[in-house]
């Protein structure tokens, strides 16, 4: 590779520690030098980013196509608004917010992962459909159509914040946990183990690694960071209502997966800001066109650049390079993971 | 009793029509392996299509043979030109892309027609009969008929005519039918242009009862996938006796079980399909897969 130099460099420990410092500086101060708009735009962005990250899990890293991440969002958001609305400890609220998530995920994961293919896929996508009525039917709960809606994510008056600051860096510092957490779960044994099912569920149990239940726990733990996100949802909307688990959201939040980059970190914080973006950007053409818009960017992504937004760059640098002979021809094998480590999946850039 | 019979043949009638989509998701994933998403959404343009027929003076008979026929096209043609690239490739990404066009479609009707309710014909008088002390109403006499007919004619179709005979051999082995000159992606075209036909009969049947909106189908796509999971994807009869068991039971316990209730009734199947995962995994009429490493 051309930029063999170019990639050592970057893999210097004091550039990595000198750009993570740098990177967290920046984090500190902008919620305090930008408008309103923005902070809260940014907010919601990471709210998304952490959403599509759990789907990254079972559906990039796990090659289980799943059509129910947003019901896991709406539940975290709807106990977060239930403890809030009842005075319950945060500490207590948080960690229940993302254990109900993962033990309900883990329940349907435990009946769709024995069927084999597309089942996961073909059973999640009842997940906010059923949980649509289930809102409403269940008001005592859930406030019914109406929803629910706290305060409780306002600034608390010790720190002479307004409520938008201190809002976004509630989502950044919960939001980066979790990235780093799920970053270093997926590329441990988790992950290798994980990317061996997803590349030949035969091969992985002949290794003695069983397929069966390495989906369940990848759905598990995409259920769970659902709820990190649902949680971070109430925080920065403060309110939740039946429409926030609405069938259309979960498939947008495929397609952000999917235009952001599957199995790569950056790809879920690309796939939160198209799932922020996009609507804002079609609402302002013509309500009406939003989803035929989306359609139509998911399906010329899947075929002009399979590996997402993520791969853009390779590919530029990769056609740039090719008419001296030096890229291999082809799409998607053409992009190689773009964090500078390597990771331990061979399937990274499958689509 | 009479309730019993009406909430039965109600039951058979929604079931017919979740039998139809699952019948073309079958078809389709017999023919290419993927699971097409897209197919309620597709059911919801041909019945926006048959709905502009109409609205350019057709007799309703008419727009609806049309629109059954346009689908046909569209089917063949999405085919040709978005599935085939993905076809035989990665499982995943090529459902991913079956999202994609459930989005795209859903967001063309929308376009085009807006998200208010549009008002479609039944094709059967809104009456009722008396049968053993019941009031059945036509409509659902007659979605059920239609049904049985169109898979008595699939029937046919596949196990009496050549055409039949090469599909169902492009199903089973793509590569041994091609090996022996048959023209699998004509082939194929036409499988994805039967299944968009058949899903334009559960359109035009559906639409009368919710009136035509583009998220139309999003609810029967959940039964019929429901249905497919537990007919167990290798056995067509299997799907539409699925579809109905689904359908009877849904309604009997939206009326006999004060929680579900007619908003929770979509549970129903998936409560079904968790029992019979577990007691047998392979669905109630599929055969068990045979991996070979």
């Amino acid at each position: 590779m051309p930029n063999n130099a170019n990639q050592s460099f970057l893999r210097r420990p004091v550039v990595r520690w000198g750009a993570l410092i740098v990177l967290v500086v920046i984090a500190a101060v902008l919620p305090l030098v930008l408008p309103e708009i923005a902070n809260d735009t940014i907010a919601r962005i990471g709210v998304f980013a952490v959403a599509v990250l759990g789907l990254n899990v079972v559906m990039g890293y796990g090659g289980q196509v799943s059509l129910g991440q947003i019901f896991f969002l709406g539940l975290g958001a709807y106990v977060t608004a239930y403890g809030a609305t009842h005075d319950w400890n945060i500490v207590f609220t948080f960690v229940l917010a993302l254990l109900l998530p993962a033990v309900i995920g883990l329940l349907v994961a435990l009946a769709a992962a024995r069927l084999g293919g597309l089942a996961i896929a073909m059973v999640t996508i009842a997940l906010p459909i059923i949980g649509l009525p289930l809102a409403k039917r269940l008001s005592d709960w859930t406030g019914g159509s109406q929803g629910l809606s706290s305060r409780f994510s306002d600034a608390p008056e010790w720190t002479g914040l307004y409520n938008d600051q201190w809002k976004l860096y509630l989502v950044l510092v919960i939001g980066a946990v979790t990235f780093v957490l799920v970053r270093n779960f997926v590329r441990g044994k988790f992950g290798r183990a994980l990317a061996i099912v997803k590349e030949n569920e035969a091969v992985a149990s002949s290794m003695g690694i069983s397929p069966y239940w390495y989906k369940v726990l990848a759905f598990t733990i995409a259920s769970l960071v659902g709820g990190v996100s649902g949680f971070l949802y109430m925080a920065v909307v403060q309110y939740t209502s039946p429409e926030t688990l609405a069938f259309h959201h979960s498939i947008t939040l495929v397609a952000s997966m999917v235009i952001g980059g599957a199995a790569t970190m950056t790809g879920s914080v690309l796939g939160g800001v198209y799932y922020v973006f996009v609507p804002m950007l079609t609402n302002a053409i013509d309500p009406n066109l939003t989803a035929a818009l989306q359609g139509a960017i998911l399906l010329i992504v899947l075929f002009v650049l399979p590996g997402g937004l993520v791969s853009l760059p390779r590919r530029i640098a990769a056609l740039r390079r090719r008419p001296s002979g030096q890229a291999p021809p082809g799409g998607a094998s053409l992009a190689p993971d773009p964090d500078p480590e390597p990771a331990p999946t061979t399937t990274q850039n499958e689509r | 009793m009479g309730i019993f019979i009406q909430l039965l043949i109600d039951g058979l009638s929604t079931g017919s029509i979740y039998a139809a989509l699952a019948l073309a998701i079958v078809l389709v994933n017999q023919a290419t392996g993927m699971i097409n998403f897209a197919q309620g959404a597709l059911a919801v343009l041909s019945g926006y299509i048959a709905f502009a027929l109409l609205n350019a003076g057709l007799p309703l008979i008419l727009a609806i043979l049309g629109s059954i026929l346009i689908s046909f096209v569209i089917g063949a043609a999405v085919e040709r030109l978005l599935i085939r690239r993905f076809e035989r490739g990665d499982p995943d990404t090529a459902v991913v892309v079956t999202i994609g066009l459930l989005t795209l479609i859903t967001g063309v009707c929308a376009w085009l027609w807006s998200y208010n309710n549009r008002i479609f014909p039944s094709l059967f008088p809104n009456e009722t009969l008396e049968l053993l002390g019941a009031k059945v109403s036509l409509r659902s006499l007659g979605t059920f008929v239609v049904i049985v007919a169109i898979m008595g004619l699939l029937q046919l179709l596949f196990v009496g005519t050549k055409l039949g005979l090469a599909l169902r051999a492009v199903s089973i082995n793509p590569q041994s039918a091609a090996f022996s000159g048959m023209p699998v992606g004509r082939l194929l075209m036409v499988g994805w242009g039967l299944a968009a036909a058949l899903g334009a009969v559960a359109g035009v049947l559906v639409a009368p009862q919710l009136t035509l909106t583009p998220g139309m189908m999003d609810n029967a796509l959940v039964y019929a996938l429901a249905a497919v999971i537990l007919g167990g994807l290798t056995s067509p009869v299997g799907v539409v006796l699925a579809a109905w068991i689904i359908g009877v039971l849904e309604n009997l316990a939206a009326v006999y079980i004060p929680f579900i209730g007619h908003d929770l009734k979509v549970v129903v199947p998936f409560l079904l399909i968790v029992v019979v995962l577990v007691v047998r995994p392979q669905g109630l009429f599929g055969r068990k897969a045979v991996v070979r490493v």
